[in-house]
């Protein structure tokens, strides 16, 4: 009785499965056609973008530049595709700050939201991850967020394209600075930088070639992980070695919980720089007063002379409430090229797409674009400080906003 | 070699961040020594603290220390819920079922801070958070010391409330022998739902104070929990002054950590630390015992 039972049971599935079988098949068909259809009359182009995670708020900025652009140009009537003009739809997928997502995220863009082009994420780990899918699959992808070197460390590119700073560049600025406005210093430097890709480029090798340049004796370096959240040994050895200037390499909780960490220890350095972590207004936000005199590189202001940037601020802050971060320019700027680039092509073939990009020769908001061998285009730096809850342009003297606040107060 | 002052500055910034950790770790201990239950929701309630003490700051200018008591009380309303709908249906089904729930509210509660409150880094602005204690050379944060006290009173607090009270001697007897107690007219199922309650408390006030010290975002749990297993191993599973006494072996030898090996190098001594631990005295260094 108990084995006719337990076959009659394990045989039961299988006409269920015959008769749900068809019907599985036509829902896929149906669903397959109408996304094929639907993607037939619009152009999709998706990003994969830090919407959570730690690099929330690189992302949420990312998310206004990209539809900001889009948007435009759909009000404008949208891109002539072999004559018809059809609307752009933006798909976007939140990758959580995980490069694994950010990769499986692109897979999703291409193959289920029938994606042409793409967009980049934000920061070495998660744009790389994106881009190595859109390369594998001969995709375009434009992207800022993504410092140059560590864009072209990883291969040599053919669909992907990268404008945002270089890190040599950014590496030398605080030295610069320090020369230019004539800030004196004991000339000892302390660095911490996390292992992250970037954090390894600038802090573990950049800066320190940068200071013995200089003339400065880099009397501490110390990496720590990404999510690191206790900073107190290396602030208490930075603070006991004398170190008026400290250079920092993080994301943005990392940022505050070493700047929170600094004071508590009754550490009082001359030049605080905080490369990447104090770029977001949240940065500010979150400390207060105690964001004041922190310097962070900028490639991007209201206040450079390119076209649309002080109205791209302005439409920001009033559509948002907040205020601006350069990253709503790169994004931008990024959303525009491949735009260009596709009403350039006049097609969606990825490939006449992506030689569209390569001849980008363009002021955009954040400059000329021009994109070189490498698939990089380099973005000029200015070096800003946190001063009342705003940034102000520091240096170089030619673009200056505001004067810099030394020693940090 | 990093010099004296260094060295002692560190140890003492040890012992008092690991009163600080002890105290975010002593609602998974009360919860899992008398529940039985890996609350893998646990980080979500301390972040849940530091958002209370945020906004109550912003809100209500009401200091978060100040309301500390408050913010215990909303986060235990909380806790009720969740443990009365989600928890208590699962009461016989095994720890599994209750364990694999936490692990999705966790998840949600994740999503829901991003939807809520954004995704954005925060801090409790405090001036008293970012002022040193200074003792001639030695100079410790002095959030550090107020965390520390605030914790040890409330580990204390706990301790006398389990081991003085009739709701401890029930609670004692629903860990030790839930069967038992409850043919002597012991309420397992209330006591449980207050062990909740008290637990999520615990993470919030916990909460609250890492707010205040470092930083947050809404996926910032998972590093405190991964952290406070590790706690509550060295202490002991359930043992509230285990959680103390792990909490502060664990901020010293981190701190040790971070002085031979690097800052970056704290999580790994705290990871093998716990499995050390496992291996060698899997009851603690006081043994379990809610």
């Amino acid at each position: 009785m108990a084995t006719r039972t337990s076959r009659a049971a394990s045989s039961a599935p299988l006409p269920v499965l015959k008769r749900l079988l068809p019907v599985a098949l036509l829902t896929i068909a149906v669903a397959w056609t109408s996304t094929s259809a639907k993607a037939a009359d619009e152009i999709v182009i998706g990003a994969s973008i830090p919407l959570s995670g730690p690099l929330a708020g690189f992302g949420s900025f990312q998310k206004w530049g990209y539809s900001r652009a889009v948007d435009e140009v759909n009000k404008a009537g949208g891109i002539t595709i072999d004559g018809r003009k059809m609307p752009v739809r933006l798909v976007l997928r939140d990758d959580k700050t995980d490069p694994n997502v950010t990769a499986a995220n692109t897979e999703s863009l291409l193959s289920r939201d029938q994606a042409r082009a793409l967009l980049g994420s934000c920061t070495p780990a998660l744009v790389n991850a994106g881009a190595l899918v859109a390369e594998r699959k001969k995709i375009p992808l434009v992207t800022g967020c993504n410092p140059l070197e560590a864009f072209k460390s990883v291969r040599k590119w053919n669909y992907a394209w990268d404008l945002f700073f270089h890190e040599p560049e950014l590496a030398a600025i605080p030295f610069k600075v320090l020369d230019d406005l004539k800030l004196e210093t004991n000339k000892k430097v302390a660095i911490f930088h996390d292992n992250g890709p970037d954090g390894q480029v600038v802090g573990g090798t950049l800066w320190p070639q940068m200071a013995k340049a200089a003339g400065y004796e880099v009397v501490q370096n110390a990496s720590f992980p990404v999510d690191n959240t206790q900073f107190t040994s290396l602030v208490a050895e930075a603070k006991a070695k004398g170190a008026e200037v400290v250079l920092v390499d993080a994301i943005t909780p990392q940022a505050v919980s070493i700047r929170k960490q600094i004071a508590s220890a009754g550490y009082a350095p001359k030049l605080l720089v905080i490369e990447k972590g104090a770029e977001p207004v949240q940065f500010a936000e979150a400390l207060g007063k105690l964001a004041d005199g922190v310097l962070v590189g900028g490639y991007w202001d209201p206040s450079f002379p390119y076209p649309g940037a002080k109205d791209l601020a302005t439409t920001f802050e009033s559509e948002t409430k907040l205020t601006f971060s350069q990253h709503i320019a790169d994004s931008y700027a990024a959303a525009q090229i491949l735009l260009d680039a596709i009403a350039s092509a006049g097609s969606l073939d990825p490939e006449k797409i992506n030689a569209a990009v390569a001849k980008t020769d363009k002021t955009y908001v954040v400059g000329p674009i021009k994109f070189d061998e490498s698939h990089n285009a380099k973005l000029p730096l200015a070096m800003l400080q946190w001063q009342g809850g705003k940034t102000s342009i520091v240096w170089p003297a030619d673009r200056a906003t505001g004067k810099i606040l030394f020693p940090v107060p | 070699m990093p010099g004296l002052d260094v060295i002692v500055n560190a140890l003492i910034s040890g012992l008092l961040l690991g009163g600080m950790l002890a105290l975010t770790a002593l609602g998974l201990s009360i919860i899992l020594g008398v529940m039985r239950l890996v609350n893998l929701a646990h980080g979500e309630f301390l972040v849940a603290g530091a958002y209370a003490g945020l906004f109550l700051l912003q809100r209500t200018g009401i200091d978060p220390l100040v309301g500390l008591l408050l913010i215990g009380l909303i986060l235990a309303l909380i806790g009720y819920p969740i443990y009365r709908f989600l928890l208590a249906p699962l009461a016989g089904k095994g720890s599994e079922a209750a364990m694999m729930t936490m692990f999705g509210l966790s998840i949600i509660l994740q999503n829901l801070f991003v939807l809520l409150f954004s995704a954005d880094t925060r801090a409790i602005e405090r001036d008293y958070a970012t002022i040193p204690l200074m003792l001639g050379p030695i100079s410790v944060p002095q959030i550090y010391v107020i965390g520390f006290a605030i914790s040890v009173a409330l580990i204390m607090a706990v301790h006398v409330l389990i081991a003085r009270s009739r709701f401890g001697s029930e609670l004692r007897a629903s860990a030790d022998q839930p069967l038992a107690a409850a043919i002597i007219g012991v309420n397992v199922s209330r006591v449980h739902a207050l062990t909740f309650c008290l637990g999520t408390a615990c993470a919030g006030i916990g909460g609250t104070l890492i707010g205040v010290a470092l930083s947050f975002t809404p996926t910032s749990g998972a590093t405190y929990l991964l952290t406070d297993f590790a706690v509550i191993v060295l202490g002991g599973l359930g043992n509230v002054l285990g959680t103390l006494v792990g909490g502060i072996v664990l901020g010293v030898l981190q701190s040790v950590g971070g002085l031979t090996l690097g800052d970056g190098y704290r999580d790994l001594v705290g990871l093998v630390l716990f499995l050390a631990m496992l291996q060698l005295r899997p009851q603690g260094f006081l043994g379990s015992r809610a």
